[in-house]
């Protein structure tokens, strides 16, 4: 959105690259910079920010439904992949396993289980289930789709940061198959959500190659192009 | 905003697992957790949301996630975790209020559960490194404090005139950091510097705290010292009064067996007992 050229990579250890542990994470010169905040900060230092034209109450709006997503959404995914039983053995535990040979697949998927849920402990998400889970995205998307509305970006007729974070999630669970489409109905529900998606898609991803790997906020995962 | 139940003392007991903030109510018993609070008072048609807009209602959700995510935690470090804090304040001031004998336990079961849960969230690097906790963090939580007083601008609530769950919150959160008398205030001093988010928690506590004029922190050793209206403040005081002469009961005569002052010898005292009274049976029939 900031027209800086960049080059997308996959790599498996992704997460142990990054120095926080987390993934996205940028890799500029002789400087790795992860999470999505300080990547902001780190741009917006280069003299590159989509959020200059914003007054203070704007700024801090923004600020604000960025936390939303990163709470509810972000959450959510994590709770759904590797707190259901019946996604964590179909779906995760071979998908995050594959690049690796037995038994260090298992082991791997195992601790990255066991981390996963010690934090959904301690945030209060363990004893959820899954419809509260839904529910909760639901919400969410509900908040995101009234303070959209009509308009083509968050805050009006220009992409910020904030547009980048839900296209980045929204798109991710349209996308991405799993055992049921509960969590891309609750999306699907609202239309002016998935007309948002699929704008941000035509702008600024057409015309790359098919199987590259959009970015995603929370794991190395691949993801298919929305068809 | 607008309910008013009666405040008495703090005292945890006999809430669900100690939890904080706690109602007790007529027909469902004591709930203690926020959300169920909110829906309890919903039921009963007190709802101070009742008057949003849609993007208000969706602007709430997005400053609760940012409060609960950004300030939160560091304001849990800052009364709970961070060394001079609290054992000057925080521990003293929960142990004057709990009463005995919890004052002893409760403190420090909570320090550690807060602990674990700040180090389930912000890892291990963030608990060891002091310096970037405070770089990083707590510059976060100054930046949420300064975000809080932009959008509430000069208006007397975040929604307009009257207040909505959004000002509940908030003042939950920024009223015990501005009133404490923290050894370590960093973030407090931060707070202070916003003037309209002082000058809002005062109005709040004006409005809706009246009874308590002043340090609103102190109102349980002021409570206690009020005479005459001790009995209909603290209803658990028989309680506490049995509870005390039963463990003090129990102390000495734990004491009393454990040295040997006093022994049950069940062998000799049982046909001991019974042999007056068969003494008295034999005089009776040989009378007879």
């Amino acid at each position: 959105m900031c027209n800086l050229p960049i080059r997308v990579i996959c790599r498996a250890n992704a997460e142990y690259m990054s120095p926080s542990g987390k993934v996205p994470f940028i890799h500029v010169g002789n400087q790795v910079v992860s999470e999505l905040g300080p990547i902001v900060q780190f741009v917006k230092a280069k003299g590159h920010s989509l959020s200059d034209g914003l007054d203070e109450v704007q700024k801090a709006e923004m600020k604000a439904y960025m936390e939303l997503v990163n709470n509810m959404l972000l959450t959510a995914e994590l709770y759904l992949q590797w707190c259901d039983d019946v996604t964590v053995e179909e779906i995760t535990h071979p998908r995050y396993g594959s690049p690796y040979p037995w038994p260090l697949n298992r082991i791997l998927s195992y601790q990255k289980q066991w981390e996963v849920r010690r934090k959904m402990k301690a945030i209060g998400w363990a004893g959820k289930t899954l419809e509260q889970v839904l529910e909760d995205v639901d919400q969410c998307c509900q908040a995101l789709s009234q303070r959209l509305g009509t308009q083509p970006y968050f805050f009006n007729k220009q992409p910020t940061e904030l547009d980048a974070l839900v296209f980045g999630h929204l798109f991710t669970i349209l996308t991405t198959q799993l055992i049921t489409d509960e969590l891309s109905e609750k999306v699907k529900n609202y239309s002016n959500l998935t007309a948002f998606c699929r704008r941000i898609e035509q702008q600024y991803f057409e015309g790359h190659d098919k199987d590259s790997c959009t970015v995603s906020v929370q794991s190395s995962k691949k993801s298919s192009l929305l068809k | 905003m607008g309910v008013h139940p009666p405040f008495h003392d703090c005292s945890p007991l006999p809430l669900p697992a100690g939890h904080l903030p706690a109602l007790r109510t007529q027909d469902e018993g004591t709930i203690s957790k926020p959300q169920q609070i909110i829906t309890h008072l919903r039921k009963q048609k007190y709802n101070a949301d009742y008057d949003l807009s849609a993007t208000q209602s969706a602007d709430t959700l997005a400053f609760v996630s940012l409060l609960e995510e950004k300030l939160l935690p560091v304001l849990i470090h800052t009364f709970w975790v961070d060394a001079k804090n609290y054992v000057e304040h925080t521990r003293k001031w929960y142990a004057e209020t709990i009463p005995f004998p919890l004052n002893f336990f409760l403190p420090n079961a909570m320090h550690k559960r807060h602990l674990e849960r700040l180090q389930l969230m912000w890892g291990d690097d963030y608990m060891e490194d002091e310096e970037k906790l405070e770089k990083e963090l707590y510059r976060e939580a100054r930046e949420c404090l300064t975000l809080l007083s932009q959008r509430l601008g000069s208006q007397k609530f975040f929604f307009g005139d009257s207040p909505a769950s959004l000002d509940a919150l908030v003042f939950s959160r920024l009223a015990p950091l501005l009133k404490a008398k923290l050894p370590n205030g960093k973030l407090q001093q931060h707070l202070k510097s916003l003037q309209n988010l002082c000058n809002y928690c005062t109005s709040i506590l004006s409005l809706y705290f009246p009874w308590d004029r002043g340090d609103p922190l102190t109102g349980a050793p002021r409570a206690a010292g009020t005479d005459g209206s001790e009995a209909e403040e603290d209803p658990h005081k028989r309680r506490k009064q049995l509870l005390s002469v039963l463990v003090g009961l129990a102390a000495m005569l734990g004491y009393a067996f454990l040295s040997g002052i006093v022994s049950i010898q069940r062998g000799s005292v049982g046909p001991a007992g019974r042999q007056p009274v068969t003494l008295e049976e034999e005089e009776e029939e040989e009378e007879e």
